[in-house]
């Protein structure tokens, strides 16, 4: 018995040892990643070919499908979703501007999504650098608009969010699984 | 019979512990998940981006409530891979500005003033580069941000500082970026292939 507390001590010394080691963060799951408009705004930048100034940035992390069911499923319909993974989802607007006809300060926000089959609800809140979802306070709300959603042909793996420009607007796209989103922005 | 048990488990343990401390183990993915190039897919970077908090993990302590202090600073930065090459003096060649990174600059905010290195830095966001040297890192704050980090315009470089550099005990296979708490203030680690670098700042 001794024995077996002895070889128990040696190995939760050895346990003890390996957590003890330095273990830098790990390479994320789902990474982060950075769009702008004007789309690739840095790399115009260093090309010299910027015609017009920042005017909005988006950080947020790409989830990728795997082989799940996404809307409905992974991401619950009525409830409120990260716009991504880990951290929740920061957009920031140079300046002030309308979202989908809707005044917005320029400034920086946390953007969620409240999924359902047939649209989304886009919220902007002002609690920014937290983590996913998980302390949503609507009472920091600025803005919330419903925009309506499309089914693409062919799903797509990794969770993206990007900037266009169409004709009087600049559309934030996102699109994950067979959903496509737009988000209508006028600076 | 179990004392023979007990020294063939010690020594497995520390053969194992050697192996740890062996130039191989690396920065890996989490266990489970496949590494393979089909797992990364649909234009998601080869570098990925991160973020960096102090006080680290920030928005995880923010959910569980235990953020005791504010949120001080805040990283954004791209993640290359070693992939078997060496790194400083070759990839990225000493005496020249380097990004810090990958893809665009890395970009460091601090949410209130700070000092570093004798000089007072206002809240605020710079990018952040470095000039490495065989036995020596210049940190320089710049203003010019969202850009690309290949071309970094030195005019606008708003602050510089001299760090040493140390050898880590093992080369990182991704660079790491990373502050912790210090007395007095905090720091930031920065580390890949086998060099760290450490910047310290007070608040």
């Amino acid at each position: 018995m001794k024995r077996l507390a002895l070889l128990i001590f040696i190995l939760s010394g050895y346990v003890l040892h390996a957590q003890n080691q330095y273990k830098p963060p790990v390479i994320d799951k789902s990474p982060m990643d950075i769009s702008y408009y004007p789309a690739n705004y840095p790399v115009l930048k260093v090309q010299n070919k910027v015609t017009e100034p920042l005017l909005a940035r988006i950080l947020y992390s790409r989830p990728q499908k795997n082989g799940r069911q996404v809307f409905g499923e992974l991401v619950e319909y009525g409830q409120v979703w990260r716009l991504g993974a880990n951290e929740a989802t920061e957009i920031e607007v140079y300046k002030d501007c309308k979202v989908n006809g809707e005044k917005l300060k320029k400034g920086r926000y946390t953007l969620y999504a409240i999924p359902y089959p047939d649209k989304w609800t886009m919220i902007f809140n002002k609690e920014t650098d937290i983590w996913g979802a998980f302390m949503y306070d609507s009472k920091k709300d600025v803005l919330r608009t419903d925009i309506p959603i499309e089914t693409l042909e062919e799903a797509a793996e990794a969770f993206s969010m990007s900037f266009e420009k169409s004709d009087s607007t600049v559309n934030l796209i996102m699109a994950w699984d067979k959903v496509k989103a737009v988000l209508p922005f006028s600076f | 019979m179990l004392v023979t048990t007990a020294l063939c488990c010690l020594l497995a343990a520390c053969e194992e512990k050697n192996d740890n401390n062996s130039n191989k183990v690396t920065v890996n993915p989490p266990a489970g998940i496949p590494h393979k190039e089909s797992a990364i897919t649909n234009g998601v970077d080869k570098s990925p981006m991160d973020m960096a908090f102090y006080p680290d993990n920030y928005p995880i302590l923010k959910m569980q409530h235990k953020d005791v202090e504010p949120l001080r600073a805040r990283l954004i930065y791209s993640r290359p891979q070693r992939n078997g090459r060496v790194i400083f003096g070759s990839l990225v060649q000493y005496g020249k500005a380097w990004r810090l990174g990958a893809n665009e600059a890395t970009e460091i905010e601090f949410f209130t003033d700070v000092m570093i290195d004798g000089q007072k830095v206002p809240r605020g966001r710079y990018i952040m580069y470095c000039v490495p040297y065989p036995e020596k890192w210049i940190i320089k704050l710049n203003s010019d941000l969202n850009t690309w980090g290949l071309q970094i315009d030195s005019t606008k470089d708003l602050f510089s500082f001299e760090i040493p550099i140390s050898k880590t005990n093992y080369p990182y296979e991704y660079f790491t970026m990373q502050f912790e708490a210090a007395d007095p203030g905090m720091e930031l680690s920065m580390m890949w292939d086998s060099v760290k670098a450490v910047l310290p700042i007070r608040y």
